[in-house]
């Protein structure tokens, strides 16, 4: 089983888990996992259509998911899967 | 609230300081009690924004997840994001709230002619539409 990094914001849908560990040959199939075990994390990570949201980015160990093979990226039981929230910003409006 | 420590706090002010006249960002690990955050330590953060940074700053996720990673090595939490807006007052602009991610405190540092003015926090909704005003204690 792989291991999620919860961030701290989410812990309370996690029953205040910092990780969760779970089952699936994908990335896709690992984050269908845990949003199935902790069904209040959907709302935070994925839009009404099903997509992430535009501010999360997922990790798996040290690459970029949307560098490998998205959704469709094999996971190892060792692997580390982390969520890492999309951040910029700036004085004036675009 | 968001209680910002004295030493976090010197690292922020310097970081906005030596960043002038660009836009300066960093995280901020601490511990959260229900809806009061304690900042115990800033992380200055590299602006990777391509382009005049004057304006603009950008966080490079992989910095991000860098500072998570420490703060969970420090037995802290991250619990939010920093940045300066140089020669301009400390609001959350329009390029802020696309930008932003509903999870975190975004403090905001004025900068006036290289010196700190004021501060404020922010916390974005979820949809990027608007942001409340968080007090915030330094």
């Amino acid at each position: 089983m792989a291991k999620i990094l919860i961030p701290t914001p989410l812990r309370q849908y996690t029953g205040k888990s910092d990780s969760v560990m779970v089952a699936g040959a994908t990335i896709g199939e690992a984050l269908g996992a845990l949003t199935t075990q902790h069904a209040d994390l959907r709302k935070q990570l994925y839009n009404d259509e099903g997509k992430l949201r535009s501010f999360v980015n997922v990790y798996l160990n040290d690459e970029d998911i949307r560098y490998l093979a998205k959704d469709a990226t094999p996971v190892a039981d060792t692997d580390i899967i982390s969520i890492v929230p999309s951040i910029a910003g700036g004085r004036y409006g675009d | 609230m968001i209680k910002i420590e004295p030493d976090a706090w010197q690292v922020m002010l310097a970081h906005a300081r030596s960043a002038f006249p660009n836009e300066c960002c960093g995280a901020m690990l601490g511990s959260s009690d229900g809806d009061t955050k304690s900042v115990k330590v800033a992380v200055p953060l590299e602006n990777a924004f391509e382009g005049s940074q004057a304006a603009r700053y950008d966080i490079r996720p992989e910095d991000l997840l860098a500072a998570d990673r420490e703060a969970r090595r420090q037995g802290l939490d991250l619990i939010g994001i920093f940045h300066s807006h140089p020669d301009c007052d400390a609001y959350f602009s329009e390029t802020d709230l696309k930008n932003s991610c509903p999870w975190y405190s975004f403090v905001v540092l004025s900068i006036k002619k290289g010196e700190f003015d004021h501060a404020a926090s922010f916390l974005p909704d979820f949809e990027q539409s608007a942001a409340a005003k968080e007090e915030l204690v330094y």
